[in-house]
């Protein structure tokens, strides 16, 4: 495709979400308008933009590559995702969190959690995990991105990356939450009909139907790379062998983290907020696991077939094809896919990355403005506005720096970190707010620091794939990690944070007075 | 099925489209349906 066909393309988009960013910010005339909508959002708008939120760069890039590496197993995530992610999420979560949000006035995720327990501590120590930990899943996904547009376009990616971060900056400062869900909603409807499209052409370049491709990655088995089958892959349409280092990061990292992590993310949890009633939630149910199903299940499914197209194209399989797993999608698409849809596939992945990116800019800065500046300083609302926007810039910034910090194949595991970390600080607190009323402040404290604490230590110290190169572990004691014993440094934190995060919410709540 | 032995494979492909499938019921049948609470709100927002 030529350039200029190309440049319109990207004209086109970048107008159009200039003017649904326009669009936001005329309607925004007060904090809550800015904050959470007005609470008065369209169901298909909140779930469109809700999937795109929780659909980044990371899942198609990342995972993606993880699928063509490790095979169909990580179908079981696109399956968490559309069941916890969206069923548990919306039916479970979503009713009552709407409804508490009305209750005590929250516009944010810490502030339903600190009003319910009238705690200043517990919103502001919620406000600064997201404020502190969100950048680096904010700079994982700029990495997504950014790998997609250097392989696409053979571009001096940092400034093409500069251009489009200031884009979704304007539009998020100007537009605050509409303009962030409205553009979130385009971009839904991007990926959506890029996805479908390419499963059904990646059929079409293979020449086979489901059942018979399906067939064909089985039986080539055999070419799965040896330093892969030693850590238990048997094949892209086989589970890893059970309890194998594979196996572990499979089910407990990309599974479980990203599974049930999806379940406490803030920038997630405040699309609840933004409907004005119940039955707009219920509403959101069947589009939300349709786009999941669509977009994740695509992506996934592709990567592991893209085997094939490798071995016929190439003659090798993915991984031996490309060394980094994260560049296999890109590669992908610019060798399988006609190069007008390459254009528009860029377009997907932009769409991928500007509108979590937008959510999670949206989210710290409420969390630095709203949560943290208001309530220590007792600024009214136009002012909370100001350093909200002032926030965001500074995120923006954050999250750029880490995203030239990362290493190689860090996309899926930087999305699985941040979630297992929001999984084991917030979700007890979260579910507690909800359903348990036997629940007290000190126990909500306790818990999310204790969660946090507990990631942060299993990541540092016993997870092999953070603490080796985290490097504080050796600093500390002489050695890469403190239990160097399989199975237990290919364990995800979130096996050990999580289970200590519900422990002591339910041991220091029935200890303490309720409030 | 679906030309995959391994049912730790298949499984997640069956149990995505049923997702969909209960989604599709759940919204469908709840279209206009908001829980009792929803009606009494600002009622109980003023006695917060």
């Amino acid at each position: 495709m030529s350039t200029f066909y190309l440049g319109l393309i990207v004209l086109v988009y970048m107008l159009s979400l200039a003017y649904l960013g326009y669009l936001g910010y005329k309607k925004t005339t007060s904090s809550d308008d800015y904050l959470v909508g007005g609470r008065q959002m369209n169901p298909i708008v909140m779930a469109l933009s809700y999937g795109a939120t929780f659909i980044s760069a990371s899942a198609i890039v990342g995972f993606g590559g993880v699928a063509a590496a490790y095979g169909m197993g990580i179908q079981w995530l696109c399956l968490l995702n559309m069941f916890m992610g969206v069923i548990i999420a919306f039916i479970i979560f979503g009713r009552p969190t709407r409804k508490l949000g009305v209750l005590y006035n929250a516009a944010t995720f810490p502030q339903l959690l600190g009003r319910r327990y009238h705690s200043r501590a517990i919103q502001i120590f919620a406000a600064a995990v997201i404020f502190l930990c969100m950048p680096l899943y904010a700079a994982v996904v700029l990495k997504g991105g950014a790998v997609f547009l250097e392989q696409i376009f053979h571009i001096d990616f940092n400034i093409a990356l500069l251009i489009f971060t200031l884009i979704v900056a304007s539009y998020v400062i100007a537009g605050g939450m509409k303009g962030v869900m409205y553009t979130d909603a385009y971009q839904a409807v991007i990926m959506f009909f890029c996805m479908s499209f390419l499963l059904v052409y990646l059929y079409k370049q293979l020449g086979m139907g489901f059942t018979e491709a399906n067939v064909a990655l089985g039986n080539i088995s055999d070419l799965v790379p040896e330093k892969f089958s030693l850590l238990g892959h048997q094949g892209w349409t086989s589970m890893p062998k059970s309890g194998s280092p594979q196996w572990y990061t499979l089910v407990t990292s990309l599974i479980l983290g990203v599974g049930i992590g999806c379940l406490a993310q803030p920038q997630l949890v405040v699309r609840f907020m933004t409907v004005k009633s119940t039955k707009q939630l219920n509403r959101g149910v069947f589009i939300g696991c349709l786009f999941l199903i669509i977009t994740v299940g695509s992506i996934y499914h592709a990567g592991a077939l893209s085997n094939l197209y490798f071995l016929k194209t190439e003659g090798k399989v993915a991984t031996e094809l490309l060394g980094d797993i994260d560049k296999i999608i890109p590669y992908f698409i610019n060798h399988a896919m006609p190069s007008w849809f390459s254009a528009l596939f860029m377009l997907c992945i932009l769409s991928a990355s500007m509108s979590t990116m937008s959510s999670q800019f949206h989210t710290m800065g409420a969390a630095a403005g709203a949560d943290i500046y208001a309530p220590l300083t007792g600024n009214n609302q136009k002012n909370t506005t100001r350093v909200v926007r002032i926030a965001i810039l500074f995120s923006i910034a954050v999250s750029y720096i880490i995203c030239y910090l990362l290493p190689m194949n860090i996309i899926a595991r930087g999305t699985a970190i941040f979630m297992g970390v929001c999984a084991s600080t917030f979700l007890p607190a979260y579910f507690s707010v909800l359903y348990w009323k036997r629940a007290t402040r000190s126990g909500v404290l306790f818990s999310m620091w204790a969660g946090l604490l507990a990631s942060l230590f299993a990541l540092a110290f016993l997870h092999k794939a953070e603490a080796v190169p985290f490097g504080l572990c050796k600093l500390l004691f002489g050695r890469d990690l403190l239990i160097d014993v399989f199975p237990w440094f290919a364990i995800d934190p979130i096996i050990y944070a999580f289970p200590v995060s519900v422990i002591t919410i339910i041991v220091v709540s029935l200890l303490t007075k309720k409030e | 099925m679906f030309g995959i032995e391994d049912p730790g494979i298949w499984l997640p492909y069956v149990l995505a489209v049923a997702c969909l499938a209960f989604s599709a019921w759940w919204g469908i049948s709840k279209w206009n349906k908001d829980d009792e609470s929803d009606e009494n709100e600002k009622t109980d927002k003023r006695y917060k």
